[in-house]
């Protein structure tokens, strides 16, 4: 059933960045330490989640004074439909 | 030479701490399993306390928004209610009404830069440009009362009905119609009745107005708190 499930989404730390990034209006940004602060994730582990959605053309990372990370458009339907998928599934189970 | 007698070259940058982070190793910690309920439940905790931490406009902001306009315009009606002939608002009222304004600001400030901190982009250089246009809007308004006060209008309407009323009817009406353009129906809502309260009190007088409008826009303000509170929590 899990199959639906975008498997780049469809884990606890990458949920919560991709959740917390969908909540900006479409074209803004949010630096990387704002970003930090609001997930909770050592700088590591929050890097190393974001270079897999990176990978994947979910977000953007941008540099400028300070590294800012934005969900592209990419992202923004895949997000869509994984929260498509998980209301199907659980309607369904 | 010393840093310390270096006054010419642009200050250093803060380190960017993504740079940083960068140069660690990456994570190898194995990726957790998620039942499709757990998902469920992270991802409405998850939006919820996002959309928390970036509103500009939380529900406790706008309760103390109708503290302040009811403290603003209340003390503008007791100073002005029992005036034969009238002659408009007290300095001592006035000076209340502007220190009220100004902590209000204040405030404003404080909790919109919070929110906004670390946000870059489309709708922050948006925010600027509507900023100005609201200011343009605003400050036009008193343009205008100066106009009718230059041509003879009376008291009741330059240092009554006018000042009371114009400036929500006015600046109602562009709030509306730009929250309106974005689809935002809740504040296209607010702006509206802010606009019908102050067009409809601007017939109850000079004296009666400035009560009318700051009972009116608290009410109206409290409603919103309560249905943005209530939206927060679905």
């Amino acid at each position: 059933m899990d199959d639906e499930l975008d498997p780049l989404i469809h884990v606890p730390a990458r949920l919560r960045i991709v959740a917390t990034l969908a909540a900006l209006d479409e074209g803004d940004a949010l630096s990387f330490t704002r970003l930090q602060t609001m997930i909770g994730l050592t700088p590591g582990n929050l890097i190393t989640h974001l270079r897999k959605l990176e990978e994947a053309g979910y977000i953007l990372t941008e540099k400028a004074a300070q590294t800012s990370v934005a969900l592209t458009p990419r992202g923004r339907a895949a997000f869509a439909a994984y929260r498509a998928s998980l209301s199907e599934l659980l309607a369904g189970g | 030479m010393s840093e310390w007698f270096d006054t010419f070259s642009a200050p250093k940058p803060a380190p960017d701490p993504y740079d940083a982070a960068a140069a660690e190793p990456g994570s190898t910690e194995p990726e957790a399993e998620l039942d499709p309920r757990e998902a469920a439940a992270l991802l409405a905790r998850t939006a919820r306390d996002a959309e928390r931490e970036l509103d500009r406009r939380p529900p406790y902001l706008m309760l103390l928004a109708s503290l302040v306009v009811l403290v603003a315009y209340g003390v503008l009606w007791l100073s002005v209610r029992n005036q034969h002939p009238y002659t408009g608002p007290a300095g001592w009222a006035l000076g209340v009404t502007y220190g009220t304004i100004a902590v209000w600001v204040v405030v404003v400030l404080i909790v919109r830069n919070r929110a906004l901190t670390g946000v870059s982009g489309r709708s922050m250089r948006q925010g600027h440009w509507e900023g100005l246009a609201f200011a343009v809007i605003w400050t036009f308004v008193y343009v205008f009362e100066g106009a009718l006060t230059h041509a003879g209008a009376s008291w009741e309407i330059t240092r009554g009905i006018f000042p009371a009323a114009a400036p929500i009817v006015v600046v109602g009406s562009a709030a509306a119609a730009n929250q309106a353009a974005r689809q935002n129906w809740s504040w296209t809502g607010f702006a509206l009745g802010a606009v019908v309260l102050a067009g409809g009190a601007s017939y109850s007088g000079p004296r009666a107005v400035w009560g009318i409008i700051g009972v009116g826009l608290c009410v109206l303000l409290v409603v919103r708190a309560a249905q943005a509170w209530w939206l927060q929590r679905g």
